[in-house]
């Protein structure tokens, strides 16, 4: 039986005052595209930097193809394509010597690919690093991590500072990537990213892994701020709005109505489709506030005295 | 406010040159009472002895009045050396004010407050004038303490001008560092200023040998710094050259702000049209990236190139000036006995291993630490991170920067070693073809003592590795040119690498200090090896 891509047993950095990753299990196929998401400082870039042997446990193990992350840290890197969250600073060299530079290290690297990866997302590689704008900084990034067909690719929040148009290129490329065998690990602080690209996601909240969950799962704990206007002349379909599945806090000013949207949003368009509506608006909530409502338990209630 | 955050943002240099002040002076002035003699005699002969001495350092520091003075001798050897080194600080913080806080986004985010870019230079400039009223104040404690047990004092208005010129002389090189760095694209500001700086130091200090230099020298806010010998008995001080030093600041900085005021965040203030150009979606084919050791060289091909010319140009000069030196020195006779102390019967390869290979170890040292600099940079810059996802061990990483420095300061040394050899030759004076070989080679292993150590840190903590080299280096110095005055023992003395070099171009090499400075740098490595393979990267 193969060794799985990566795997982790009770995977800890304790950097102390309940900073770090905590007695992480991990276990990623061959070929799976994981989604590992969280929001700001949970822990994603300490576990892939853990992942990348670039910083030593506390306790616990990592395995990639089931070589230790940091015993056999050289042969990992072979499998390996890296995109860390902070683009590196290359100063005043070019874009094409600091592929060179990197693609030199590693070997075999085919010039084909990197034209056409260059290609894809229009990047020029004659110009110097530091003259990029910060788009184009993280395209000559994904460029580095792709360049060599890796059998892994661990991506670091790899859609930071690309235009919606350069996002969709990065997907397609994601989903050639997995079609030609790889496994790919993306961190994400966008619910709605990871939904789109993975086939499981991971949810690490304060460094502790709170929840795995298959794609249909994670549609369950999905969210929508949503607010509509309906026109002056209609009635405000009130009732149905609050009895669609799904659809909670309701609150109704005039002709608007907000709710928060819970999965799809198959019930509400039911319940508003006869109404005349002006504006629809949905906004995707962060994920601390999906985490609030998803994961946070109240406090119990203490009893009242006897 | 401003000048409050400049002043934290400067801490770590305040604190660093503000120490350095205070001991090197302290020492300075503690050494003289243990050297000088305590009759009228033994200090009249070690005046006089220093004098010599003095005369080969003439193209760097000023002669010295009544060295067999403690104010004299603090004078030449604690507060002159004080302002190149204020200089250097100058030179680093406008710099990296001016550029390096810019690519770092910071002044962008300061001036999006509201603050116009005139009151930043203001306040930047306060900032960095109070930083050196500190340091210049840890420079007079470091001297009143050292003369207090031996119940001598020195006049409180001498000691006030000496600080006020290190000040004044420190505001106006910052200045000039400033504007000259508003006119040139970010990664040549530096060496644009530096350059600058070192030119108008140079002007001022070989117009005292080639005197047809001295035409220009008013141009070199050095010059003013000189006309002012504040501290010993029968001293001097120039008052109008003290106010066109402070004019010298005002107008520099104007023209900073000014400059400033008229560019564009980000770029020089003439920026050239941009020839259109091809886009490329090619990998560079250059085979030096392709290789370790080669694809580091290449890395650092520009500033190799400029050590290499630098070095090269300088050991010219520095021919040039023992030639002017010796037979100013020989035209004295009462120098004679004291000349012969130092170099015995060989007279030129004497002089000129004192004054260009101790230049040049203050070199060698200098551009380890600007490797060390480059290694603690590509750590906190995230190229270390991006390096090491690729298939190379980190003891491959240690190894490929210790060959890349060695091969540098190899190219550099041997070719300043030629350059040394060749002018020499042309200038009359026979040099041992041998020894100069083996005293430029030596260059080698002493950078690579300071490399080691710098690697060490570099891998141990990198934030703290520059700082804590520049300390070491200092230190090393220090304990070669005070060890023996207060005793120190054998084997603290033996651990500077100034020490280790000795005097190979006179004295032949010792091949003892050779293999201990190579044992010395294996070891650095091994540590920083170790020490790599044990730490995060990137956390």
């Amino acid at each position: 039986m193969p060794a799985p891509a990566i795997r982790t047993s009770r995977l800890t950095k304790d950097y102390g005052s309940g900073r770090g990753v905590f007695d992480l299990e991990l276990r990623i196929g061959a070929q799976e595209v994981f989604g590992y998401l969280g929001p700001n400082g949970a822990g994603k870039t300490t576990t892939i930097r853990l992942l990348m042997g670039m910083i030593r446990p506390t306790s616990g193990s990592a395995w990639i193809y089931g070589l230790d992350s940091v015993r056999e840290s050289v042969a990992v890197k072979r499998k390996v394509g890296y995109l860390p969250g902070d683009v590196p600073q290359f100063g005043s060299m070019r874009g094409d010597e600091v592929v060179a530079y990197l693609a030199g290290m590693r070997g075999g690297v085919d010039a084909r690919r990197v034209r056409s990866l260059a290609e894809r997302f229009d990047l020029d590689l004659s110009r110097r690093f530091r003259e990029y704008s910060s788009g184009n900084k993280q395209k000559l990034a994904i460029l580095l991590a792709f360049m060599h067909a890796p059998e892994l690719l661990i991506l670091d929040e790899p859609t930071s500072g690309l235009d919606p148009l350069n996002q969709q290129e990065f997907y397609a490329l994601l989903g050639e990537a997995r079609d030609e065998g790889a496994t790919i690990f993306l961190s994400s602080h966008v619910l709605s990213e990871v939904q789109r690209v993975s086939d499981r996601v991971g949810i690490i909240r304060e460094g502790r892994l709170v929840q795995l969950a298959q794609l249909d799962e994670l549609r369950r704990i999905q969210v929508h701020h949503v607010e509509i206007t309906f026109g002056d002349s209609d009635t405000v379909p009130e009732a149905a709005i609050r009895d669609a599945e799904g659809v909670e806090d309701v609150t109704v000013e005039g002709q608007r109505v907000a709710c928060t949207v819970h999965g799809d949003f198959d019930a509400l368009l039911h319940a508003i489709r006869n109404a005349h509506v002006v504006e629809l608006v949905s906004t995707e909530p962060s994920l601390e506030e999906i985490f609030l409502s998803h994961f946070v338990k109240p406090a119990p209630k203490a009893l009242p005295p006897p | 406010m401003t000048i409050a955050l400049a002043l934290r943002l400067g801490r770590w240099g305040l604190v660093g040159f503000s120490l350095a002040a205070l001991f090197s002076v302290w020492l300075q002035a503690a050494g003289f009472y243990r050297v000088a003699g305590d009759t009228p005699v033994e200090r009249a002969a070690f005046g006089n002895s220093i004098l010599a001495l003095a005369g080969n350092f003439v193209a760097l520091l000023p002669p010295p009045i009544r060295p067999d003075t403690v104010g004299g001798y603090v004078q030449f050897r604690g507060f002159n050396p004080l302002a190149i080194l204020f200089a250097v600080w100058a030179l680093v913080s406008a710099t990296g004010f001016a550029r390096g806080d810019e690519e770092g986004g910071l002044v962008e985010t300061t001036l999006a407050t509201g603050i116009s870019r005139g009151r930043l230079i203001g306040a930047r400039v306060a900032a960095f004038a109070i930083a050196l009223t500190i340091a210049s104040g840890c420079a007079a404690v470091g001297l009143v303490a050292a003369i207090a047990p031996a119940e001598e004092s020195v006049e409180v208005a001498g000691l006030f001008q000496a600080c006020l010129l290190l000040v004044v002389v420190g505001l106006a090189c910052y200045a000039i560092a400033l504007f000259v760095a508003q006119l040139f694209p970010a990664r040549a500001a530096t060496a644009a200023a530096g350059a600058v700086l070192l030119g108008l130091f140079l002007l001022n200090s070989l117009s005292r040998v080639f005197s047809q230099l001295s035409f220009w020298r008013w141009l070199s806010p050095f010059r003013y710094y000189d006309l002012s010998q504040p501290l010993p008995p029968g001293g001097y001080f120039d008052g109008r050259a003290l106010a066109v030093l402070v004019l010298i600041a005002l107008v520099a900085t104007v023209a900073a702000a000014v400059a400033f005021g008229a560019r564009d965040v980000g770029a020089p203030l003439y920026a050239p049209p941009r020839r259109p150009h091809p886009v490329s979606r090619e990998t560079r084919r250059e085979p030096f990236l392709r290789y370790p050791l080669l694809r580091g060289l290449y890395d650092r091909r520009f500033g190799i190139l400029a050590w290499v010319a630098g070095l090269a140009v300088l050991a010219v000069v520095f021919v040039s000036l023992t030639r002017t030196i010796v037979q100013v020195l020989l035209s004295v006779p009462n120098f004679l006995p004291y000349l012969s102390i130092f170099v015995r019967t060989q007279l030129y390869p004497g002089v000129l291993g004192f004054t260009w290979f101790n230049v040049a170890q203050l070199l060698f040292a200098t551009l380890a630490i600007t490797y060390v600099a480059r290694w603690a940079a590509e750590d906190s810059d995230g190229r270390l991170e991006l390096t090491l996802s690729q298939p190379i061990s980190r003891s491959a990483v240690v190894l490929e920067r210790m060959a890349v420095l060695a091969t540098a300061a190899l190219v550099i040394a041997v070719i300043a070693g030629v350059t040394l050899f060749v002018a020499s030759h042309q200038q009359g004076i026979d040099l041992d073809a041998g020894r100069v070989a083996a005293a430029s080679l030596m260059l080698v292993p002493f950078a690579l003592v300071f490399a080691g150590a710098g690697s060490l840190l570099a891998s141990w903590n990198p934030r703290a590795a520059v700082g804590l080299l520049a300390a070491f280096a200092f230190l090393s110095y220090l304990d070669t040119e005070l060890g023996n005055v207060f005793k120190l023992p054998e084997w603290v003395q033996d651990l500077s690498a100034f020490k280790l070099f000795g005097s190979p171009l006179v004295n032949g090499v010792d091949w003892g200090n050779v293999i201990l400075m190579l044992v010395l740098a294996a070891a650095g490595l091994a540590g920083s090896i170790l020490a790599m393979q044990r730490r995060d990267v990137g956390a």
